[in-house]
């Protein structure tokens, strides 16, 4: 199979007769019925979140409702000051950036070594990557973990948080080694001859001509830290001014009441998925360039 | 180039991966292969109890309760997810009016706060006056109110909810595998009179064998070890039915809170839960790893 | 966009995040350099340096905060020692933070104590005693209140107690009546009855006789089965005082009548997956006869779930229909304790004084945010005013009960295990011997290993504690 890394140029070649083709037509149909189908399905409880967060609590919790009775707009204004709402944005801006490209970099270097050059313990730097991947032992490891970043002093700090999300780099290595054996080692090669070392044609020649398969990568890495959940709580649960938005989203459910604020908590939720979906929107075009070798390891 | 040289400027490259996966990704392992061995749970005296943890484990019904509840819950949600997702992916593809807008609709369940989206799905879901069952009512396709989140059909709603959650993620991952599949493939193949479903079967699936192949591991991988939502929406109930491994685990080391006695963390008993935990699901990878191979051979 | 535009963005971004960052943390450790510091510090240190004393005080409390920021603000500017407490309010996970701010050395000087962390925090040598701060006239005060297991460990105290919750029957007077009942059931039998009839009565309308947040099986049942139990005169969670072993007979009648309900249909559909919140919501809106809960619920109802509906709290059934022991107040006894590691101890006691004194307890009482265990306060307070709360105020069939030791036996809890029961049946005997025998191999273990003590009490008599 060809490599490519420029998207081709579609040509509208479907004509008037083809549309027209009864058989064209009916298979048109069921596409759209289906896609119709899984659109409802998808859109439906973001719907009924956004009018959920237009309730009153007592409204939504009685359930049975899916438009609100009297649009409580006041939810948002509520939402955003009981929870700091611009302090936890940014906080996950901060942390999803960093740790996506500290990710990319570090798994972007290991692999460039790994596939142009051959080392003693190469098989077992793979093989160790490769385990990393499959082997979960879930949240227990959240102790070690923690216990390094108290040594390291990192442990109330987004930044033990960055760290640990980095080392979790083992798939974006892999994803990213498939890239590089769609660039051609001539390029590298010619620029090292015109006097470029090896480092200084990673970074020069190399990491521009990666950008589709940083792209995904970048995407997939800045989802996982924008959606974690667990990690940023255990590290901020003493500062609660470094809470991330899905910590401090978890948090709002709690009032001064003893019953939870779910409606508010929705709100909160309506507000933190426009940053992301932004995100996509910006690597939605690149992403689509995506060309072989992306994700075969 | 000297050896020197080169060695410098591999370790520079490679320095970070490696110091950062022994550090937070071999340490941790280490630290549970050895508190397997003891009672521990979080503060005062550690305590060497040899393979007690193990022996614990064999008998612990709920433990294996919930491995069975894993498999059935990943085999479901694979079921569901890997196929919708393909074929959206396949007609996302091709030559569609608004496909990058619905590309984007498919993207945002991957979006939301899964602890959010699971309240809703409760509301959408409960048996005494969710939406579907009011709809399902309304238009007489049941009788009753169907038990969504009863004992018996929990774990099917927990399912769907979970397949929700994916397929828009697979999708993307299936479209970037695509977009490979060079175009005159299909060109050729229309010109030579196939149809949309012959040419899936004779250039898309065979091209796409190896992309797919590692695409349905990583769905493996996640279905085996996604609890989050069901932690919101069931806690693991009703009696167990949903209870999976990893929220088992999540458990043991963060109880919920009652008012009642506190429960105490169980780091010892959780390593040994942890370690099987893992061996089970790094078997089941490594099995389908072997199976799968045939897909790799096609390319 | 090109790409590398977007990437070159993200770079930029990025400096610009981490060089912020960078700043923010060395704010940090200067600010660390000070024991126990806050962000008024820089401004109020100004004027007393050196003798400026600032103590952090973290709580789980949520719905009191108002007042207690009302407390601290007024103890800051009024105390002759330069004290400033600062609050924290923390949530979901607040002993996880407790542990996780002592493995860090950034423990609060003063913290939230409740009956369900006293005792795993002063083991983790989190506490401080109190004994040496003591004075006559408090010892005097808290009399008969500081109790083993509860805010006395080893003969030490701990933390004092305040306030505590009564648990009730919560029920719809509208629905008793509209069924023909008259009055809250005092038996299990009479309370399955009314589930019945109220069921019967509502059904087409959606309306059913008994709910429970079953989602967590062991939380619906700490609000039910232990107040119908200690009422009855056995200790709620399953705990024989006279033996000092676990014994889940007891449990295992009450759970019969909750089954008995299950097969009448007379519990909310879906009660299996209920949380607590969207219960209420439905009570609220008149669809549920009755349920038990905390003397928390008409704070509840008075803001979240405001209601039409006539309702009441009374108290809960019982086995035989006689109430031969006392409804247990929980979460009493304790209520501020103090950081051990903490270097300002004494400050913290004087925080701690004021927050003892009788006109704090006394507003707390009658601000309706708990209600007053201790004697002094609760003859003279008067009765706060939220709706609903008279049926949960202390009276002579509401007490204190002796702690039940704390261990973590082997598989399913008696929640899970009780609950399964009442869905599936089975051989009830054979479920309470297998979470006797689990719960008792348990407690051996923790005893051998000395973290719980245990003391039988064979005199142990449930009608004693009404005399209190």
């Amino acid at each position: 199979m060809k490599n490519e890394a420029v998207p081709t140029v579609r040509q509208p070649v479907h004509g008037l007769r083809d549309k027209l083709r009864p058989g064209r037509f009916a298979g048109r149909v069921i596409i759209w019925a289906f896609l119709l189908a899984v659109v409802v399905f998808t859109l439906f409880p973001l719907l009924m979140t956004f009018t959920g967060s237009m309730m009153t609590n007592a409204e939504l919790m009685s359930g049975g409702n899916l438009i609100p009775s009297k649009w409580q707009f006041a939810n948002y204004a509520e939402a955003w000051q009981q929870s700091n709402f611009a302090r936890y944005t940014w906080n996950s801006l901060f942390m999803s950036v960093t740790s996506t490209v500290g990710t990319l970099l570090v798994a972007a270097m290991a692999a460039y070594v790994v596939d142009r050059r051959s080392f003693p313990g190469k098989a077992l730097f793979v093989g160790l990557q490769a385990s990393m991947m499959f082997i979960s032992m879930g949240a227990i490891v959240l102790r070690p973990q923690f216990d390094l970043m108290v040594l390291l002093g990192l442990n109330s700090s987004l930044w033990g948080v960055i760290l640990i999300l980095i080392s979790g780099h083992a798939s974006t290595f892999f994803i990213l080694s498939g890239f590089y054996k769609s660039i051609p080692r001539e390029l590298d090669e010619a620029a090292m001859m015109d006097g470029s070392g090896f480092i200084r044609t990673f970074f020069r020649i190399i990491i521009p001509l990666l950008a589709p398969g940083l792209g995904v990568s970048g995407l997939f890495a800045f989802r996982h830290a924008w959606n974690e959940y667990i990690l940023p709580l255990v590290f901020t649960l003493t500062d609660p001014h470094l809470q991330t938005l899905t910590v401090g989203l978890a948090n709002l459910r709690y009032g001064s009441s003893a019953a939870m604020q779910t409606n508010l908590m929705m709100a909160g939720a309506c507000l933190s998925m426009l940053p992301m979906l932004l995100v996509y929107l910006l690597a939605n075009k690149s992403f689509m360039q995506v060309t072989a070798g992306s994700i075969k390891g | 180039m000297s050896q020197w040289k080169r060695l410098q400027e591999n370790s520079l490259l490679l320095l970070p991966s490696v110091i950062l996966t022994l550090a937070l990704g071999v340490y941790p392992l280490v630290w549970v292969l050895r508190y397997m061995f003891y009672d521990y749970p979080g503060y005062g005296q550690e305590v060497f109890v040899g393979l007690d943890n193990f022996a614990r484990l064999f008998r612990d019904q709920a433990f294996w309760a919930s491995v069975k509840n894993t498999f059935i819950f990943a085999g479901g949600k694979l079921v569901l997810t890997v196929p919708l997702s393909l074929l959206l992916a396949v007609i996302l593809n091709g030559k569609l009016r608004g496909r990058n807008l619905l590309r984007a609709v498919f993207f945002m369940p991957t979006v939301i706060s899964t602890a959010v989206i699971s309240v809703v799905f409760y509301l959408i879901f409960n048996s005494y006056n969710g939406m579907v069952n009011q709809l399902l009512m309304k238009y007489h396709i049941i009788g009753q109110p169907f038990e969504w989140l009863g004992p018996k059909h929990a774990m099917l709603t927990v399912i769907l909810v979970a397949t929700w959650g994916a397929i828009g993620n697979y999708m993307l991952l299936f479209l970037a595998g695509l977009q490979s599949i060079p175009k005159d493939l299909y060109e050729s193949a229309s010109i030579d009179g196939a149809g949309p479903v012959s040419r899936f079967r004779y250039i898309t699936l065979p091209m796409l064998g190896p992309v797919m192949q590692v695409i349905i591991m990583l769905a493996i991988i996640a279905a085996l070890k996604g609890y989050e939502s069901i932690m919101v929406m069931t806690e693991g109930g009703p009696i167990g039915k949903t209870e999976v491994m990893y929220l088992y685990l999540y458990k043991l080391l963060f109880p919920m809170a009652t008012s009642g006695t506190p429960v105490e963390q169980q780091f010892g008993y959780g390593s040994a839960v942890g370690f099987v935990t893992a061996l089970i699901v790094g078997g089941i990878t490594l099995i389908y790893h072997y199976m799968s191979k045939k897909m790799n051979k096609v390319y | 966009m090109n790409f590398k535009k977007v990437l070159g963005l993200g770079l930029v971004a990025v400096l610009a995040l981490s060089t912020a960052a960078c700043g923010g943390g060395n704010a940090d450790k200067t600010a660390n350099n000070k024991p126990a510091t806050g962000n008024e510090q820089q401004t109020q240190g100004a004027e007393q340096p050196g003798e400026k004393k600032v103590l952090t005080y973290w709580t789980d409390d949520r719905h009191d905060q108002e007042y207690i920021k009302e407390l601290i603000e007024n103890f800051n500017s009024t105390n002759q020692d330069h004290i400033s407490v600062e609050l924290t309010v923390l949530s979901e996970n607040y002993n996880q933070s407790v542990d996780i701010a002592f493995a860090s050395n950034k423990a609060p000087d003063i913290l939230r104590l409740k009956s369900a962390n006293t005792e795993m925090f002063m083991k983790k040598g989190y506490l401080a005693p109190l004994d040496s701060y003591l004075t006559d006239e408090m010892k005097s005060k808290f009399d008969g209140l500081l109790m083993d297991g509860v805010n006395r460990f080893d003969g030490k105290v701990y933390s004092l107690p305040n306030s505590g919750l009564t648990l009730r029957l919560v029920y719809n007077q509208d629905l008793f009546e509209k069924a023909g009942i008259s009055g809250p059931p005092a038996s299990l039998q009479d309370m399955v009855d009314a589930a019945k009839k109220i069921t019967d009565y509502g059904k087409k309308e959606g309306i059913y006789g008994f709910a429970l947040n079953f989602k967590n099986p062991k939380s619906a049942f700490e609000r039910s089965v232990r107040e119908i139990l200690s009422l009855s005169g056995y200790q709620g969670l399953g705990f024989d005082l006279k033996t000092g072993q676990f014994d889940f007979g007891p449990y295992s009648q009450v759970i019969e009548y909750f089954k008995q309900m299950h097969e009448d249909g007379s519990i909310l559909p879906g009660a299996e997956t209920l949380d607590i919140d969207p219960l209420r919501a439905q009570f609220a809106a008149g669809k549920i006869g009755m349920y038990l809960s905390f003397s928390t619920e008409p704070g509840v109802y008075k803001d979240q779930f405001p209601t039409t509906i006539n309702w009441a709290g009374a108290l809960a059934p019982t086995l035989e229909g006689k109430q031969v022991g006392t409804s247990e107040i929980v979460s009493a006894g304790t209520w501020i304790g103090i950081n051990d590691k903490s270097a300002n101890k004494d400050a913290a006691w004087k925080f701690m004084e004021y927050m003892y004194a009788d006109d704090v307890l006394t507003a707390y009482h009658e601000k309706g945010f708990g209600i007053s265990i201790v004697p002094s306060i609760a003859e003279k307070a008067k009765n706060p005013d939220t709706p609903g709360m008279e049926g949960f105020l202390v009276g002579e069939h509401d007490s204190l009960w002796p702690v039940t030791p704390n261990i973590t036996p082997e598989g399913a809890n008696y929640g899970d295990a009780f609950f399964k029961y009442m869905l599936d049946g089975g051989d009830l005997q054979a479920v309470v011997s297998d979470l006797n025998a689990r719960y008792n191999d348990a407690l051996s273990k923790a005893v051998e290993k000395g973290d719980v003590k245990v003391s039988p009490d064979p005199s142990f008599d449930p009608s004693q504690l009404k005399a209190k």
